[in-house]
């Protein structure tokens, strides 16, 4: 019974061997890309990454004249699209939305990923995040809201995506400045709108770019912007920067490949997702998402962009405990 | 007098070709995504998005929304004829309907089904048409101890699908909750019972369970009696049989509650069909007048659940529309098409686009007629699929399950999770406990336990703040007797006899 097991485990491991050699040997040969290219996005559909994908992955097909399918696999703060790359081959024929939420992931919780294990083909979308309240909102400026969080330490209601995220280290981050709120976590964005416009929380902490409709239709209006220079489109708002808050921690999208993959297949990829970016109808969407308009990075900024975020936030992190 | 004006426009932009087309485009896919049993209606109207690009916003609206409608009523036809859910919300209707076709009416109950969603499906665009402002005004007065007692209420509808024994109905409802805690937890993301298995850290999708449980664990159930149980529609009339009038009027109370339900809860960003089907069949169950007969393959429990998530698809487009913000997921990707096309939903649609949002109400009630008319010639020849062999069909239920599974994540380890939960719904079947309340604590698991602990955020750890709210604390106390009169009715059954039994 023993090498009855044994042989049936032999023989699979040499089927897997010889598929593995196989693999790599038409790896070297094969056309490129030989099949459609695999556009995982690891949120639900509908959302920014998602609408990233739909939008950058149509042009990029008829760019190239590839399929690039669109792949939802949501879970775990964006681990379970990620893992679902990084399983597979990495011969370009998979790549990947990642965004600033998962990146913090290596610093607030644990993920069973490296930044090295993947390889940024581009930055696409970098969007400053805000607090806002609704209209009606008794706080008519950062400065009304400032004093009543430390009039009444933890009093006040901030929704926000989930605890560990960029918007929950940034509320921790004033909190250890004395601005002490309550982070309230709604992973539905519905309610967490909803939570504001009903009263039910006092503020929320969202990038204002997908808030654009209710922004647009004057339901809601930004108290402070987390950026280093005011924003063209809120001139009067002011920025964390000028007030001596040391935070920006912006939100971001990145398109990443698995690492391994052959450089001129990143290279490839990258260039049509340079001239993707470059296009009118990009520049469009970042308007229309009131993005920077200088979000796009390429391959190598891209990667000390990572880096930088990366270090930036361990540091906020330490600074106030995760 | 403006509104009715600007409809009959509407009504007459339907009938534009790209328009007609998209409409028809979008009934025959809501309908077909939602026979698929996995593949969820949300997923479906995702699939079709990029489809829609190309189109003009309006038909490309229409398409979604025909979608979003027809794929509440499509699931009914497996749920009864194979007792294969084929959208999550089709589960309750599927403990009375399913039973109806067994005893060999399945033609009555796929009429009854059908009568439902189109009462339902007027209904809910007359509303969404007359009442929008007000209606979204109400949506904002929820906030999550609110969502918590309600999910407590839709847990409450156990009692009912328990069959014989209350105990094992608990037993199971616990298994399934259990089940949905299995993973990272979604507020302060710890891992809990994954055993370090990456399998396992995902979580159990609940979609797998209630495929694998229903789908795979009936059709083992049949193996194992060799496919012998005669076809139940032989004999059966398989003529398409809608309710007599009489019947629906007896049936009047039903409607009106389940169609309230199905307005409130679509209204409601986080409730949503699932939550009304389940609250709806709770409710009747308790307080119908045929209520203690539910499960047994009464009208009720097939009317119920259909009204209420038809109905609760209108209640979702109010906010959508009048606040731009969208309480469920099929919703989140039609404002996703909104918002490519460059419109962005809100206070000021109806002045900047009258004419489009006349023409989306229009085509809603043109949608729930061809939903109708579709499924009215679709009971026939699926009625006489019952005539296969059952080793056919049950080789085709299986193969859609997985398939549907597949459809709704691209991720193998469902698969394995389907198989396993079919094993485990064989079990519970050959063991006699009951599968429902398991797939009901799966279903409402996740959101119990997420809108508990935003609760115990918010109001820093005092739960009586659910008994002092006024909608949390009304919802809390029908939960409170929905759960006590039966189990105190049991308990006087089986105890008090059995003391004086004792005495003697």
């Amino acid at each position: 019974m023993k090498s009855l097991t044994r042989l049936i485990t032999l023989t699979g491991a040499s089927v897997l061997a010889a598929g593995s050699l196989f693999a790599g040997a038409a790896l070297a040969q094969e056309k490129y890309p030989s099949r459609p290219i695999e556009f995982i996005v690891p949120w639900g559909p509908g959302g920014g990454a998602d609408q990233l994908a739909r939008k950058v992955g149509k042009m990029l097909e008829d760019n190239l004249k590839v399929s690039f399918p669109v792949v939802n696999a949501p879970g775990a703060t964006g681990a379970t699209g990620m893992t679902k790359l990084l399983v597979g081959q990495p011969d370009g024929h998979a790549m990947s939305v990642y965004i600033a939420d998962t990146h913090a992931l290596q610093v607030t919780g644990a993920t069973k990923w490296k930044p090295g294990d993947f390889k940024a083909l581009a930055i696409m979308v970098q969007q400053p995040s805000a607090i806002l309240v609704p209209m009606d909102s008794r706080f008519k400026t950062w400065a009304d809201f400032e004093k009543e969080a430390k009039a009444n330490p933890g009093k006040l209601k901030v929704a926000v995506l989930g605890l560990g995220s960029i918007d929950d280290v940034t509320l921790r981050y004033l909190g250890s400045k004395g601005v002490k709120t309550n982070a309230v976590p709604f992973s539905n964005p519905g309610e967490r709108y909803v939570s504001i416009l009903g009263g039910h929380a006092d503020a929320l902490y969202e990038q204002a770019g997908d808030l654009r409709q209710m922004l647009d239709n004057k339901q809601m209006r930004p108290l402070l912007i987390f950026a280093n220079e005011r924003v063209a489109e809120f001139k009067d708002i002011p920025v964390s920067k000028e007030l001596g808050y040391n935070v920006t921690l912006p939100q971001f999208r990145s398109i990443v490949v698995k690492a391994g993959t052959p450089p001129e297949r990143v290279k490839f990829l990258a260039d049509a997702i340079a001239r993707a970016a470059a296009s009118p109808e990009y520049k469009a969407f970042l308007k229309d998402s009131y993005a920077d308009p200088g979000s796009y990075l390429g391959p190598d900024e891209a990667d000390k962009f990572l880096k930088h975020e990366m270090d930036a936030l361990s540091a906020l992190v330490a600074s106030v405990g995760k | 007098m403006d509104v009715i004006s600007q409809l009959g426009s509407g009504f007459a932009n339907v009938f534009v070709p790209a328009n007609l087309l998209a409409l028809v485009i979008g009934t025959i896919a809501g309908m077909l995504v939602a026979v698929l049993p996995g593949l969820t209606l949300v997923m479906g109207v995702v699939l079709a998005l990029p489809f829609t690009y190309q189109l003009g916003i309006t038909p490309a609206v229409i398409l979604l929304t025909a979608m979003y409608i027809t794929g509440t009523y499509g699931g009914a036809f497996t749920a009864i004829l194979f007792k294969v859910p084929g959208e999550p919300l089709d589960v309750p209707l599927l403990w009375d309907g399913w039973r109806m076709a067994q005893s060999g009416r399945p033609a009555e109950a796929l009429g009854w089904t059908l009568f439902a969603a189109f009462f339902a499906g007027i209904l809910t665009v007359i509303c969404m048409v007359a009442m929008a402002v007000p209606f979204a005004r109400f949506a904002l007065k929820f906030d999550a101890p609110d969502y918590f007692a309600i999910i407590v209420f839709g847990l409450t509808s156990v009692v009912a699908l328990g069959g014989a024994s209350l105990t094992n109905a608990f037993i199971s409802l616990f298994v399934g909750l259990f089940i949905a805690t299995i993973g990272v937890e979604e507020t302060f993301g710890a891992e809990r019972f994954s055993f370090g298995v990456p399998l396992l850290a995902d979580g159990v999708e609940y979609l797998t369970v209630m495929v694998g449980a229903y789908g795979v664990g009936e059709v083992l159930v049949r193996f194992e009696q060799g496919f012998k149980t005669t076809p139940m529609a032989m004999g059966a009339k398989v003529q398409t049989k809608l309710p007599s009038l009489i019947d629906a009027i007896r049936l009047r109370a039903t409607f009106l509650r389940s169609s309230l339900i199905g307005l409130l809860a679509g209204i409601v960003p986080g409730a949503g069909a699932t939550i009304a089907s389940f609250v709806s069949y709770g409710i009747e169950r308790q307080y119908g007048a045929n209520g203690a007969k539910m499960g047994s393959g009464c009208a009720e429990g097939i009317v119920a659940p259909q009204i209420a998530s038809t109905a609760s698809v209108g209640g979702h487009m109010v906010p959508l529309l009048v606040l731009g913000i969208p309480g469920s997921g099929a919703t989140a990707v039609i404002l996703g098409a909104f918002l490519l096309h460059g419109v962005q939903p809100g206070p000021q649609i109806f002045q900047t686009q009258p004419q489009m949002v006349y023409t989306l109400f229009a085509s809603m009630f043109v949608a729930v007629f061809a939903m109708c008319l579709l499924g009215y010639f679709a009971i026939e020849p699926l009625v006489r699929v019952l005539y296969f062999p059952e080793a056919i069909t049950s080789a085709y239920v299986v193969m859609l399950c997985f398939i549907g599974a597949f459809a709704a994540r691209n991720n193998l380890t469902d698969l394995w999770m389907v198989a396993i939960f079919g094993v485990i719904g064989y079990l519970f079947e050959r063991l006699k406990f009951p599968v429902a309340p398991m797939i009901l604590g799966c279903i409402l698991g996740p959101t119990a336990e997420r809108t508990f602990q935003t609760t115990m955020i918010s109001f820093q750890n005092d739960w009586t703040v659910f008994l002092q709210r006024p909608v949390s604390g009304t919802v809390m106390l029908l939960a409170a007797v929905a759960l006590g009169v039966p189990i105190v009715k049991a308990w006087k059954d089986t105890y008090i006899p059995a003391i004086r039994r004792g005495r003697k």
